[in-house]
């Protein structure tokens, strides 16, 4: 072996799969016929419609993303790491690349040729399955990774709309046409017409045995084979398909496809033996298609209007409401509503574009707070900042003009769909929050150089901004800034951890929920404050510590800082299911009387809630010993 | 030039490498080398370690190692000669070892850290065997780092510095193998930067 590169090359590998399952021999053999690539963030080894490259690839260090294009979203389907293959169509297909893979960090990668390879799946079937498997679960045809699923934790990667459809549930005909099976067929249709209903379930004792739909009357009556005088039992479809009462969209359209019928009957438990509840037919799948997600981004992109907007959000808050009811993840819904958001936010500046003309300069709508991190259920505060290029000095003024217009009309579009814009002034409408790239960076570097001092009142929110609109390239140079200054910030993180120990405990003295004392919420609990708010600032103040980039939503912040700091893993992993619990209830409140769901009735809990509730802010005490142990807090205690 | 006007013979993988300048080559070689010191006339090369870049690529296959069995100076110098015996890597006298590099090199052109000193070490011994200069372009590592950085005070950077400043993961590099591929990295990272075809 006298190449020691490839000795050191088969050396890695050979703590991966599918590489592991080979002899050392065939490993540096191998590991002689790679070719080092380096790739810089952003860009791409591979795009669809690419021709296919006669190797694939081994990531080396860095991270690269693999996504798919469906339905004008792109969808991230892998995250190949360190050690992990990627590009393996050359064996499998023929046809061009179907999916896009980019750098996310610089990365270094090893090409290995195909006709190197080959020999070695042939004669190993684990090897074989391995790549099989990864190729299935990275590749575009939704039928080659039927079954396999998608890697899921953490709701990290988005939800393909076919995902969605299996705890999207139905709304369907609850009062069916009932009908005994003596009546003669003209009776049962006239019946039909008078109700405007394409179906009649025929029934003894409320148990279905049967259904007569518009097919059958056109087959087999418009037909001549029966007269319109024959009993309706002769020509019902029977027996009739049952559903129980919380089938899913996809089940219900699995179920008429393999039954090649237009109509289910649903029954208390699902059999044929208990009582008819409703009738599922194929218009009730339409009308639950309109309200999913990847349906409503699609209207949202097509809306004329702040009305129109507003209606498709209202549609949005069901389909948020079901997937509480069904249990579905908070982290999950969060992913998706975040989606939604963003959409109908770069609807509105699109509109107001539209109407005033093109910028002047390119510029970034950010989205910070709530919908910043991706925790936006509710309609609650909208808060934002636009970020425009540098212009000469003498042009500024027009400007800024201009951008403060486009910012106006933009939340006054926001506040129309239901995003509260009066209470807080952190908002791209005020001169303050629109300024040129240079003004922001002067902004935070004081934010974070000299934190507290005189009116200098740093708005923590602001750090978990969120491209929402606009150039990319403006993020990443405040992204570049804010971690510079992360390098010496002592003073900013003692300033966040007095900040964050500073909001309002849960409990009295006594151990008992501290309510509102007085005002309108008198009696209330704050959940916002008391429980919400002090996690997200612990999360962040975590994180920024860690210069930990690029998450900004709080669960996925604290499931993070579980895998760096082992040590205090449980007390992060007890944070991110706290906040989760919290969300819920808030959420859950607010759906309930449409408000915001900051101030929760104590009394209207379960007592099994009202527990939980207790027990949930145990974490957020271990969580300030953490903060006080870290960061040396008393200059501003 | 004026070896060919004295009609200086040359040996016969010198002519070869020679015919092999007419043509300009699309392949880089980075150029480590370990020295005993900083003296060319004086030190000798212990190690070589040399890899291919083609296509913006790293050819792991086209790469070279050699170990130079300096027994003159070794003796001279009282050193045993225990960590060339520990080495699995290819051994050469020191004749034999240039003469491989020179057919290895061919006509790529040099990527060096300091190559000017690399280059005259090299000149040293080839001169011994009647030879003369390595006539490939060279480029120095360093200079390119310094042209995208736009720095042009006399700060120093080691190969380690420069991978780091190019976000390069960190790896040890205790031969001059592993050495070579390290600066192929920032070779490629540059080459990119710089945009040099």
């Amino acid at each position: 072996m006298t190449n020691s590169l490839a000795s050191r090359i088969s050396e890695f590998l050979s703590f991966y799969t599918p590489f592991s399952e080979l002899s050392a021999e065939d490993l540096y053999a191998i590991s002689l016929s790679v070719n080092v690539l380096t790739i810089d963030k952003n860009e791409t080894i591979f795009k669809i419609g690419d021709k296919l490259h006669d190797r694939f690839y081994v990531v080396a260090s860095g991270l690269m993303h693999i996504s798919l294009i469906s339905d004008a979203e792109e969808n991230l389907i892998d995250k190949p790491a360190v050690g992990e293959v990627f590009g393996l169509r050359p064996f499998f297909a023929k046809n061009n690349y179907a999916t896009n893979a980019k750098a996310i960090q610089d990365s270094i990668i090893f090409a290995i040729p195909v006709f190197a390879f080959k020999p070695f799946i042939a004669n190993n079937t684990k090897i074989l399955d391995f790549l099989l498997q990864n190729f299935a679960s990275s590749s575009s045809d939704s039928t080659e990774n039927l079954g396999l699923g998608f890697t899921n934790e953490g709701g990290k990667t988005y939800e393909t709309q076919s995902e969605i459809q299996f705890f999207q549930s139905l709304e369907y005909n609850k009062s069916p046409l009932l009908v005994h099976s003596e009546e003669t067929v003209q009776e049962v249709a006239q019946k039909m017409s008078d109700s405007l209903v394409g179906s009649a379930l025929i029934h003894e004792s409320n148990l279905p045995i049967g259904i007569v739909t518009d097919v059958d009357l056109r087959s087999k009556i418009a037909t001549g084979r029966f007269t319109i005088t024959a009993l309706v039992k002769k020509i019902m479809s029977s027996p009739v398909i049952t559903v129980p009462e919380n089938t899913s969209l996809a089940e219900a359209q699995l179920l008429m496809l393999q039954n090649n019928v237009t109509h289910l009957c649903v029954t208390s438990d699902g059999t044929d033996k208990t009582g008819i509840v409703g009738v599922i037919s194929q218009q009730d799948l339409i009308f639950a298609q309109a309200s999913n997600p990847g349906v409503l981004i699609k209207e949202i992109k097509r809306a004329p209007n702040a009305i129109a907007l507003h209606k498709i959000r209202i549609k949005f808050e069901d389909f948020i409401q079901n997937s509480i009811q069904k249990k579905i993840p908070l982290s999950h819904i969060n992913t998706i509503a975040g989606e939604v958001n963003n959409a109908l936010i770069k609807r509105a500046i699109d509109l107001t574009i539209l109407e005033l003309g093109s910028a002047p300069v390119r510029f970034s709508w950010f989205s910070i707070g709530s919908q910043g991190r991706k925790e936006q259920l509710l309609f609650t505060d909208q808060n934002s900042f636009l970020v425009y290029e540098d212009v000469a000095a003498e042009n500024n003024l027009m400007v800024k003009e201009y951008f403060l217009r486009l910012a106006k009309k933009v939340i006054a579009i926001l506040e129309v769909v239901g995003y509260n814009a009066t209470t807080l002034p952190y908002l791209a409408s005020n001169p303050d929050w629109c300024k040129s790239y240079t003004e922001w960076v002067n902004q935070f570097n004081l934010w974070m150089n000299f934190p507290g001092e005189k009116s200098n009142v740093i708005a923590t929110l602001f750090f978990d901004y969120e491209l929402a609109f606009g150039a990319i390239e403006i993020e990443e140079q405040l992204n570049e800034v804010v971690f510079k200054n992360l390098e010496n910030a002592k003073k900013f993180y003692a300033y966040l951890g007095a900040e964050t120990l500073k909001k309002p405990a849960p409990f009295t003295f006594f151990k008992q929920f501290n309510v509102e004392e007085e005002g309108a919420h008198k009696n209330l609990f704050d959940i916002k404050n008391r429980a919400i708010l002090p996690l997200v600032d612990a999360a962040r103040l975590l994180t920024m510590s860690h210069k930990i980039k690029g998450i900004n939503n709080t669960f996925l912040r604290f499931k993070q800082l579980a895998m760096i700091e082992p040590k205090y893993a449980d007390i992060y992993l007890n944070a991110a299911e706290a906040f989760m619990f919290f969300s819920k209830l808030r959420t859950k409140e607010g759906l309930k009387n449409n408000s915001t769901g900051q101030y929760i009735l104590l009394e209207e809990l379960s007592k099994s809630d009202r527990e939980k509730l207790r027990s949930a802010f145990a974490p957020m005490k271990e969580l300030e010993e953490v903060i006080k142990n870290k960061f040396q807090l008393t200059y501003f205690m | 030039m004026l070896d060919w006007l004295k009609n200086k013979k040359y040996p016969e993988f010198w002519n070869t490498y020679l015919q092999l300048q007419e043509e300009k080559s699309a392949r880089y070689v980075t150029l480590s080398v370990q020295t005993t010191g900083l003296n060319p006339q004086k030190d000798v090369i212990l190690t070589i370690g040399c890899v291919a870049v083609v296509n913006n690529e790293l050819v792991i296959r086209d790469s070279f190692e050699i170990i130079l069995l300096q027994y003159i100076y070794n003796h001279d110098n009282g050193f045993s000669n225990e960590f060339i015996i520990e080495s699995k890597m290819p051994k050469s006298p020191q004749s034999e070892g240039l003469q491989k590099l020179v057919e290895y090199i061919g006509n790529a052109t040099i990527i060096g850290h300091r190559v000017d000193f690399d280059l005259e070490i090299i000149y040293v011994g080839l001169e011994k065997m009647d030879c003369g200069k390595l006539r490939n372009e060279a480029f120095d590592l360093e200079i390119m780092f310094k042209k995208w950085k736009e720095s042009s005070d006399d700060k120093k950077f080691t190969i380690e510095e420069i991978a780091q400043a190019l976000k390069l993961p960190k790896n040890d590099t205790d031969s001059t193998i592993e050495e070579a591929y390290a600066m192929g990295l920032c070779f490629l990272k540059l080459k990119k930067y710089l945009r040099i075809d």
